[in-house]
């Protein structure tokens, strides 16, 4: 049960993983690309990590796809057009080189020995048991995994705290970064509704486009 | 209760349904059943109500003609919209165009099964589902985009920027809102929310409370694109925004993800500030949850009845003050709509957090809650805070002089050039 | 029920963080490698996840550790988009163009 639905979820993710590689259009792919970070949230669930998949959702469709979908809209045509891969022998080049690490990393994987003391990765075929509570070693493991908001929680603001202020420092400087970098010119106010202009120029842009992509339709 | 393993995710579904597999039968039926049948048949009365109340309020009558009172008017729009031949422009990118209201429609519908609408009536109860809530709702914005970029055409396209500007500004000041349950209910989890708030009382009664409560409302009205943020889809400046070019039934989701998400939003409201289906005061001295665990059948729906009744009261007068302010003000414009959200929600939200910390010291964590000197405290910390921010909102509205959009002022800058 | 081995999902990982690479070598779009570096991180994650869940876990460490790299991951991931979004809008005003071909003035 859990393997087959393991072998949909993991097919159609590296389906869509190749849709966002290789189609043409870049909208169809960012929606590949969303359909792919359904599915990585999917195998998160499958590793019982609830909570890392509900911030893969919040996170990566809700904003990263979001982002990368203005992106797209405010840096080309709206029309896909076909130079968005490399030439055919590039194409050639980049796949084998794919293939190949890929041939490695598989051979790495099944054939990895385990380091001192540890099982080698072929073996290990089941994961500790958290339902019952015959599995003593992992019982702090099985709590987290029953209530990882709280356990994600304690951990950042105790364990983890100079890489959670570390993060902040990054989240901010980021933020300050891109704001500072895709303002456009002319006059320009330090205050910080900055964002929301560029937020607005992106519309204003949009319907540039809009406009030539109906006067190039109509042609 | 078994709380420990009792969110319904696949390996713990796969596991159960070893023991007898007539849950999984059940879970569809039930499904089946609520989602296809219950929720859209409230939509339907959703609309036909607030066709009723806004006719009201600019002093008609309303639709009277289909049955009693209009009252099968919804069914006669339905099979409209279903008869109505379902168009796709021709330049359309036809697939995108046809799953992106299905995927608005999914965002709504998905939110729901979190929302405890009585004791045990949480189709599914994950820890954190709170985060889960958050993160479905935010799918909407995509399917928006999608269908303003899929139609091929600028007003879609012009309604589907604006309306996923709105939606990524006005989450930050929605999620901000919802902070301080999470810190008072010390849970993700909309049951335990439900819980505490029967042994706490209403979260709402507290002053960050109902400053959480009306920032929430505010973004929430933001968050399903209706009056007075309503740009999206404003029927004088771009047509129909991003559902435009859609017709038919394919329409008629749209319209069904708009009334779902205005119902699903009013249970989120209803059921982290408003106790879900209890009473302001306490009906008995202990926990609802321990009423209901383990009982009958028969228990479970005596017990349920009055909450889910309560519950859907509730609902309904959240639903009727969105119609009520949908009736009454106007809409506002691009600069005023962002300026809101960044410069008076964001600031306030974050103010509030802080707010509620202060009251989770006083009252929630202390073996004897202490009421008095909280509301002494985070009141007047309330007040002053929002005339503040206040202050400095319309102080820097004042600063900036009116322009309609920064694209006009581009253009005119250029036209100045040359 | 049998559980799933802990190579799958390596293997599926592995598989994803090749197709990744191989959009980042064959695409030329700016914003299209960056959606090919989001599937390598993404198939990263899966890796730390799935040795988190898999491994027995050593008494004193965090009983979530790779959900935390994960999270931590995402959350330079994020901030990537973001400068990245930037980076590339202003590249585009500057030479009207998204190929990183055309990103090329410091070539001599």
């Amino acid at each position: 049960m859990n393997q087959i639905l393991f072998g949909v979820i993991a097919t159609m993710g590296v389906l869509s993983a190749l849709g966002t590689v290789l189609a043409r259009n870049l909208v169809h792919a960012g929606l590949f690309l969303v359909a792919f970070f359904f599915l990585i949230a999917c195998q998160f669930v499958m590793l019982e990590a609830e909570f890392l998949a509900a911030v893969q959702v919040l996170v990566y469709i809700g904003a990263v796809a979001i982002i990368l979908m203005f992106g797209i809209m405010l840096t080309r045509n709206i029309q896909g057009d076909d130079t968005t891969t490399v030439s055919r022998a590039g194409f050639i080049a980049g796949g084998l080189a794919a293939v190949g690490l890929l041939t490695v990393l598989i051979f790495g994987i099944t054939h990895e020995e385990g380091r001192s003391g540890r099982p080698a990765w072929n073996s290990v075929t089941t994961r500790p048991a958290i339902y019952p509570a015959s599995a003593r070693k992992s019982e702090s493991q099985a709590a987290a995994i029953n209530n990882m908001g709280l356990a994600v929680g304690e951990d950042l603001l105790t364990r983890y705290i100079v890489a959670f202020e570390a993060a902040g420092i990054l989240l901010t400087a980021a933020l300050v970064g891109a704001i500072a970098l895709a303002i456009q010119e002319g006059p320009v106010s330090d205050d910080p509704s900055d964002r929301v202009k560029s937020k607005q120029n992106a519309e204003s842009l949009a319907a540039d486009e809009a406009e030539s992509l109906l006067t190039s339709s109509r042609a | 209760m078994n709380v420990a393993c009792d969110w319904a995710f696949p390996l713990v579904w796969a596991q159960q349904s070893e023991l007898d597999s007539i849950p999984w039968l059940k879970w569809i039926i039930v499904l089946a059943v609520v989602f296809f049948g219950i929720f859209p048949g409230i939509v339907a009365y959703t609309v036909w109500g607030e066709r009723k109340v806004a006719a009201r309020f600019q002093d008609r009558i309303g639709p009277n003609r289909v049955g009693p009172l209009g009252l099968l008017q919804p069914i006669a729009d339905a099979i409209k919209l279903i008869t109505k031949e379902d168009l796709v422009p021709r330049s359309a990118d036809r697939w995108v165009h046809l799953i992106a209201p299905v995927l608005i429609l999914v965002s709504a519908f998905l939110v729901l099964p979190v929302i405890p609408f009585g004791v045990g009536l949480a189709a599914v109860n994950p820890p954190s589902g709170l985060i889960y809530l958050i993160a479905v709702s935010s799918l909407s914005a995509l399917g928006i985009f999608l269908a303003g970029w899929s139609s091929r055409n600028k007003y879609s396209l012009l309604g589907a920027m604006r309306a996923v500007a709105q939606l990524v500004s006005y989450e930050v000041p929605q999620v901000l809102s919802i902070v301080p349950i999470i810190l008072w209910a010390g849970s993700l989890s909309m049951v335990t929310i439900f819980d505490k708030q029967v042994l706490y009382g209403w979260f709402l009664f507290s002053p960050p409370g109902m400053l959480a409560f009306v920032t929430l409302t505010i973004a929430n009205i933001a968050e399903v694109n209706r009056t007075p943020f309503d740009l999206p889809e404003a029927e004088s400046e771009i047509i129909a925004g991003y559902h435009t070019e859609y017709s038919g039934m394919r329409f008629g989701l749209f319209f069904l993800a708009e009334y779902l998400s205005v119902f699903a939003v009013s249970c989120l409201g209803t059921a982290i500030f408003l106790g879900g289906g209890t009473l302001p005061w306490p009906l008995t001295g202990e926990p609802v949850v321990t009423l209901g665990g383990g009982e009958t059948l028969f228990a479970m729906l005596l017990l349920n009845l009055p909450l889910i009744g309560i519950f859907m009261a509730k609902v309904s007068l959240y639903i009727f003050l969105m119609f009520w302010i949908r009736a009454t003000l106007p809409r506002l414009r691009v600069d005023q709509l962002m300026a809101f959200a960044w410069k008076f929600m964001v600031p306030l939200c974050i103010i509030n957090i802080f707010i509620s910390a202060v009251w989770y010291e006083c009252v929630i964590r202390p073996s004897k809650p202490n009421y008095l000197l909280g509301w002494g405290v985070t009141l007047p910390l309330v007040v002053v805070s929002i005339i503040g921010v206040l202050a400095l909102y319309r102080s820097s509205m004042k600063a900036e002089p009116v322009e309609l959009t920064t694209g006009s002022r581009r253009r005119s800058v250029v036209r100045s050039v040359s | 029920m049998n559980d799933i081995p802990l190579t799958w999902f390596l293997i599926f990982a592995a598989a994803c963080f090749v197709i990744g690479l191989m959009g980042v070598l064959v695409r030329r779009n700016a914003i299209a490698v960056l959606m090919a570096i989001e599937i390598m991180l993404n198939a990263a994650n899966i890796n730390l996840v799935a040795f988190w869940r898999y491994g027995t876990p050593v008494e004193g460490d965090s009983p979530i550790s790779g959900v935390m790299f994960a999270i931590f991951v995402i959350t330079v991931a994020a901030a990537e988009v973001a400068v990245g979004i930037g980076l590339i809008l202003l590249c585009y005003r500057r030479w009207h163009a998204a190929d990183v071909d055309r990103f090329d003035s410091l070539s001599g």
